[in-house]
């Protein structure tokens, strides 16, 4: 039940202003804390990352999101990768990218959507989707798992805009006089795949994203729907059709004015991050490594002394494990 | 009374005292070292009535009278498979019909009348009632098990019994040794009159004897340490079923769907309005989960309808 959800009474903001103020003011916290480890001659902009520079930065990794999702090997279904979207989009709302890497918070998403959409892979399944070091992967995912899952304040289930739109081709071939309402299928099909590098999920309900994607797919067709929709689906309420209309526009204004990054620029801001991201957060950084064996320690109860205790133990260790299995 | 004698080598047990004396399936003696030298090879015929016989189902001769042996051989077999009960008839009439029949194989196959036939009968017998036999084998095994319960039972009733009264033992020996202490402290220390003592004490010993007499026996043991209950003695019944205290009664509100957009069709109109021939139909694994097309039609129908009528309002979402 959409109306009802989390997603509407948590997760769908007023407009677009609303999100971009929720980014700048993740952006501003950040900077404030970590002011210190920024050289003291220059500008702060020039060694922390600007809001602008973090959207960029996002929309490349939403790109990368998508482009994991396809080549997983087995087959995902779709909704694996619209959940997988809103994930990224909602932990990025109240977290900057410097804080966590984009790249660990991705897969991450997408093992926590395979979960919650019941698409069952092992982690070791997943992780072989992964390049590079995979038993490093499998720690990255797991021990950032429970940290998505709090920034989602744990509301998983999230409403994608799939089945409305099956529930409109079934309610156009029963009562419009449309002809082989099917072939509408591959235009809304590309109209949704670029929905989601769009903040549409966050500003509309699915059900007015899957009648945005058909109308524009009907007019993709040189097909009129309209009178569907005033006739058939507001004939109750006509008061209202001017609300979805706006919602439509706005949806279909949303993907037109999308812009792929520019490489150029995120490869120049992906390097800047390296620099100013959160080095506690990072798993390649000495301070991540001595911040997580302090962990197991304390945990243990071991003696300080015993300092044979390496993350690099632990990770060979799980590696023979695999093995075994 | 005549003598064993082994048949082959007319070995008696006057001769040789360890004279074992082995029967096989048809009835007829060998002693164990003719069957050791005629069934080297494991098998062979009896050299009476030529039946091939194998040499393991040689056994020790227990009666005197090798065709009581046979017959006892034949029940036993015959008794594996007609295994039925009195509760498995309807009458009387019919489990004593049954009894008689059993007697009457048995005793074909002891005196050799009709063989054949019998085998046949037994066969086509164990044929049809496979199952009830099949049953009636657990059954026994069941049967064993709860006697065996009953033998743990008794046997720790006899050890707590036995524990029991050795504590008593001591006990009672333990008194005996304080009265005499106080018997002789009475004596050295008192001023009263050494006879008058002695009675004394001698009555107060009777009492207690008497006392001792009417502890109640010891208790059975019919329950684990720990409290739980075991054996028959056991509570065959399932715990009783607690009384709940009554709150209000449910009240029925209908359920009322808050769509914020237009209404989706009913499920019967899902059906007469033919919005089900544009859903594939399930499949038997998804009926039998309850999963109709019909479910699937309407929650899609649903789905697009709710929230169209949504139009955002500042301050609506707050992330966290």
């Amino acid at each position: 039940m959409y109306p009802l959800s989390s997603q509407r009474r948590s997760w769908t903001f007023a407009n677009e202003e609303q999100l971009r103020v929720f980014r700048v003011e993740q952006n501003t916290k950040y900077i404030e804390e970590h002011e210190a480890e920024a050289p003291s001659t220059g500008n702060l902009n020039d060694f922390f990352l600007t809001p602008e520079e973090e959207r960029l930065l996002l929309k490349q990794y939403e790109i990368y999101l998508v482009d994991f999702c396809r080549r997983f090997e087995p087959p995902m279904p779709k909704c694996v990768i619209g959940t997988a979207f809103h994930y990224f989009k909602r932990f990025y709302l109240n977290n900057t990218p410097m804080d966590y890497h984009p790249k660990e918070i991705l897969a991450t998403c997408v093992f926590v959507a395979c979960k919650v959409e019941e698409f069952n892979v092992s982690i070791n399944q997943f992780v072989n989707n992964i390049k590079g070091d995979r038993n490093k992967a499998t720690d990255i995912v797991l021990s950032n798992e429970l940290l998505l899952i709090g920034q989602l304040n744990y509301y998983l289930t999230v409403h994608n805009p799939f089945r409305p739109i099956e529930g409109f081709l079934i309610d156009i071939k029963t009562r419009s006089k449309m002809i082989n309402p099917d072939r509408l299928r591959p235009h809304i099909d590309s109209f949704i795949d670029s929905i989601f590098f769009t903040d549409a999920c966050m500003l509309h309900t699915p059900s007015q994203i899957g009648l945005a994607s058909i109308l524009h797919a009907a007019s993709k067709e040189q097909e009129n729907l309209d009178s569907y929709v005033t006739d058939l689906l507001f004939v109750s309420a006509p008061e209202r059709l001017r609300g979805l209309i706006e919602a439509v526009r706005k949806i279909r204004m949303l993907v037109k004015n999308y812009e792929p990054p520019d490489r150029e620029a995120v490869k120049a801001i992906e390097k800047k991050l390296d620099k100013c991201r959160n080095q506690n957060n990072n798993p390649d950084s000495e301070l991540y490594k001595e911040r997580l064996r302090r962990l197991y320690t304390d945990e243990d109860d071991m003696p300080a002394e015993d300092a044979s205790f390496h993350i690099a133990n632990v990770s060979s260790d799980t590696s023979a494990m695999n093995i075994s299995q | 009374m005549e003598e064993q004698a082994c048949p082959r080598c007319k070995t008696t047990k006057y001769r040789n005292p360890s004279l074992k004396l082995m029967v096989n399936v048809c009835g007829h003696t060998l002693c164990e070292s003719c069957v050791d030298m005629l069934f080297l090879k494991g098998s062979g015929a009896c050299p009476e009535c030529m039946v091939p016989l194998r040499r393991n189902n040689f056994r020790e001769q227990l009666f005197e009278d090798p065709m009581v042996e046979k017959e006892v051989d034949i029940r036993r077999r015959i008794l594996r498979d007609y295994n039925k009960r009195e509760e498995d008839f309807a009458s009387l009439e019919e489990y004593n019909d049954y009894l008689e029949e059993i007697e009457d194989i048995i005793y074909n196959l002891c005196n050799n009348i009709e063989v054949i036939e019998t085998n046949k009968r037994i066969e086509a017998y164990k044929r049809d009632n496979r199952e009830v036999i099949q049953r009636n084998k657990t059954r026994v095994g069941r049967d064993e098990y709860a006697l065996e319960e009953l033998l743990e039972i008794e046997r720790a009733q006899e050890e707590s019994r036995k524990k029991e009264l050795d504590e008593l033992e001591t006990e009672h020996k333990k008194k005996k040794a304080r009265d005499k202490q106080a018997l002789i402290e009475e004596l050295m220390y008192s001023g009263k009159d050494a006879a008058q003592i002695v009675s004394e004490f001698a009555e107060k010993a009777e009492k207690q004897r008497e006392e001792e007499k009417q502890l109640p026996p010891p208790k059975a043991a019919t329950e684990f340490s720990t409290g739980i209950k075991f054996g028959q003695s056991a509570d065959p019944t399932l715990l009783p079923v607690p009384k709940s205290e009554e709150g209000p009664l449910f009240n029925y509100e209908p359920y009322l769907p808050y769509t914020e957009g237009p209404m989706a069709p009913h499920a019967i109109d899902i059906e007469t309005m033919g919005y089900i021939h544009h859903i594939r139909t399930e499949t038997p694994q998804e009926n039998a989960g309850g999963f109709t097309s019909t479910l699937a039609c309407q929650r899609a129908l649903e789905e697009a309808l709710q929230c169209l009528y949504f139009t955002p309002t500042a301050g609506l979402g707050v992330g966290l």
